[in-house]
């Protein structure tokens, strides 16, 4: 009986080591994959900050209306936060590389659909990026038309516009990374046109003057002014 | 039975070639246009002529019968002629510069030695007033530039910008540096297209209108200003200036950037001749602003623009705009020269989209007219000549601090 239950904890402790044994050079290649990543993360941050500083990224940030980006990143440099989300992705991949190493099926798999979301995740962010752009340069475009329209509440109409753009692009973003896709699009249709119709009794009760006087005033204009209006003031 | 012969129109292939390109924009009457080709035809050097005009612009009978068509003179003829249709989307600027583009290409077409442009309507003109444009060019002038009586409140946007910032730039005194009305030396035209060959700038009038100036002034061509009377202006339409201020200063500013080496070598301006001088008393416009709208709007602009105009303008500058009090609302000539300057440099820098820019600058621009108008709201209109020559040697006082910004942008920010 004893000399079972030896026998029995023998093969145990021998499976146990075995397999210990074969998940070392796992191991070791994991560690190997993220001291490389780390080199090589660390190399691509420096020359990345480099390269952006030469080019003055933060102020064509700035000038592009994406002064927002330096509120979020470390130090207020864009340049910092483009370097360190790079130069993390690139230690996130070696970490990834390093996990498959392993050779396991379910690890095997794991990585795989990491990396199969990737593309997901680099096109929520171009989308989200491409939102912010439009949304400050469309917002800018409301707010001087409309204080060229003498709209007192040009503010409030920009700022409509910036959300509405802003509400749209997180939108496609989170279905580009298919998180709850059937909520985000009921929960978006709700609020973008709840927005548009609250924007839309806003501006329509707020500027039915305008539109009227600007109405009679196209309606007053003989044919002939469209080449001669704009020599009066030259 | 027989129809009555009429003799035909010639076209431009059949005229072949001509010394002068008359481009008529303007909707002259019957008498008008008999007595602007008589007084083409007394031109020194009997010139060979050709007038275009334009269908849309003149009225219905307008177009002479054919017995009564100069067209049957050997020296002059008379086309009848239609810009380009740009839709019904196209600017009134768009539609005037297609209009010019197109009169420059069939001088070109023509091989013409000088061409001579007619947007404008006067009041009571001499008969044969278009003929003091085209005379310089045949005794060997490459630029003349109009002058018209002045009233108060009319050619604003000139008066404010144009004009002094041409002064201040290239150093010469020119009244309407963009006309509308112009003569133009075919020498003078080459160059300017060859110094604009670039897809920015090219097939559009009037950018090249904006470059007519400062390549006159900088080459050695010889510039004068005719004196041509009063011209008539039709009612402002204060809503549309923002589009107006794109249209019109984003040329000047491009060409402003183009001229930049040779604009900071110039230092002091001087006058031009001036033809047919006359300087008869400025008569009240009856016009009237409403200058409580106008301060409104800048102070819109104040409140809800400072984010923008924070990128164009220095502290200092937003600094004084800021403590401009609505009731005793004046916008010193200095600021208003620099803050141009820092919106040419800013159109230079692209800070913002360049469209914003100008348009941006509109709240600015009524604020300028505000104070202007309230100046001369009780004052002795004769004093209009020494007020707009107070505003340009303001310009041209501020242009070291132009020069400043323009070479050193990052360092130079007061």
């Amino acid at each position: 009986m004893w000399k079972q239950v030896q026998d029995a904890l023998h093969q145990s402790s021998t499976a146990f080591i075995t397999k210990l044994a074969s998940l070392l050079p796992g191991f070791v290649a994991l560690i190997l994959a993220l001291l490389i990543s780390l080199v090589l993360a660390w190399i691509v941050a420096v020359v990345l900050r480099r390269l952006l500083s030469s080019i003055h990224f933060d102020e064509l940030l700035a000038r592009w209306g994406l002064s927002p980006a330096a509120e979020w990143s470390p130090r207020r440099s864009p340049t910092l936060l483009v370097s360190g989300t790079i130069a993390a992705a690139v230690v996130a991949a070696g970490l990834l590389i390093g996990v498959a190493a392993f050779d396991s099926e379910l690890t095997s798999e794991l990585v795989r659909n990491i990396f199969a979301y990737v593309p997901n995740i680099i096109g929520a962010i171009l989308v989200l990026l491409v939102g912010t752009i439009a949304a400050r340069f469309l917002a800018r475009s409301v707010l001087i038309a409309a204080v060229n329209l003498n709209l007192e509440y040009a503010r409030l109409l920009s700022a409509g516009v910036k959300v509405l753009v802003n509400v749209l692009a997180v939108a496609m973003a989170l279905e580009h990374l298919r998180i709850a896709v059937g909520i985000v699009e009921l929960a978006f249709g709700i609020l973008f046109g709840g927005i548009v119709l609250a924007l839309a009794l806003a501006v329509g009760l707020g500027s039915k003057d305008l539109v009227t006087k600007s109405l009679e005033r196209e309606a007053r204009k003989p044919s002939g002014e469209a080449v001669e209006e704009p020599l009066r003031h030259l | 039975m027989d129809s009555i012969p009429q003799p035909a129109t010639p076209t431009i292939e059949q005229i072949g070639s001509a010394d002068l390109l008359v481009g008529l924009l303007t909707d002259l009457s019957q008498d008008d246009l008999a007595s602007t080709c008589a007084a083409l035809r007394t031109l020194p050097g009997t010139p060979r002529i050709v007038v275009l005009q334009d269908h849309a612009a003149a009225a219905p009978p307008a177009v002479p019968e054919a017995s009564d068509m100069p067209a049957r003179d050997s020296s002059l003829f008379l086309v009848p002629w239609s810009p380009r249709n740009l839709g019904a989307t196209a600017t009134p600027v768009e539609s005037f510069s297609t209009a010019y583009e197109s009169i420059f290409e069939t001088g070109a077409k023509l091989d013409v030695r000088a061409f001579c442009l007619v947007a404008s309507n006067l009041e009571n003109a001499e008969p044969g007033w278009v003929s003091r444009l085209a005379q310089p060019l045949l005794e060997g002038f490459d630029l003349v530039a109009p002058c018209y009586a002045r009233r108060r409140f009319e050619g604003l946007l000139n008066n404010s910008i144009v004009s002094p910032l041409t002064r201040s730039l290239y150093g010469k005194r020119i009244q309407n540096p963009m006309g509308p009305d112009l003569g133009i030396s075919r020498h003078l035209y080459q160059d300017v297209l060859a110094t604009g060959q670039d897809a920015a700038t090219t097939g559009n009038g009037m950018h090249l209108l904006a470059r007519l100036a400062p390549v006159a002034c900088g080459d050695d061509f010889k510039v004068c200003q005719a004196y041509l009377g009063s011209r008539v202006y039709p009612p402002v339409d204060w809503t549309g200036v923002s589009s107006l201020l794109t249209e019109i200063l984003g040329p000047v500013f491009l060409a402003m950037e183009k001229t930049a080496a040779r604009w900071q070598q110039t230092r002091n301006s001087s006058p031009v001749t001036t033809l047919n001088e006359s300087t008869p008393p400025p008569s009240q416009s009856s016009e009237t602003l409403e200058i409580a709208r106008l301060v409104n709007s800048f102070q819109l602009g104040m409140r809800d623009l400072r984010e923008i105009w924070r990128l164009v303008l220095p502290p200092a500058t937003l600094f004084e705009l800021q403590k401009i009090s609505p009731d005793k609302f004046r916008i010193p000539d200095e600021l208003w020269a620099k803050i141009i300057y820092d919106f040419a440099l800013a159109h230079r820098l692209r800070t913002i989209n360049r469209t914003h820019l100008l348009r941006s600058l509109a709240p600015l621009y009524l604020g300028w007219v505000a104070s202007y108008a309230r100046e001369f709201e009780n004052a002795d209109p004769r004093a209009l000549a020494r007020r707009l020559e107070r505003l340009s040697l303001a310009y041209e006082a501020c242009k070291p601090y132009l020069i400043s910004r323009w070479r050193w942008p990052d360092r130079f920010n007061p």
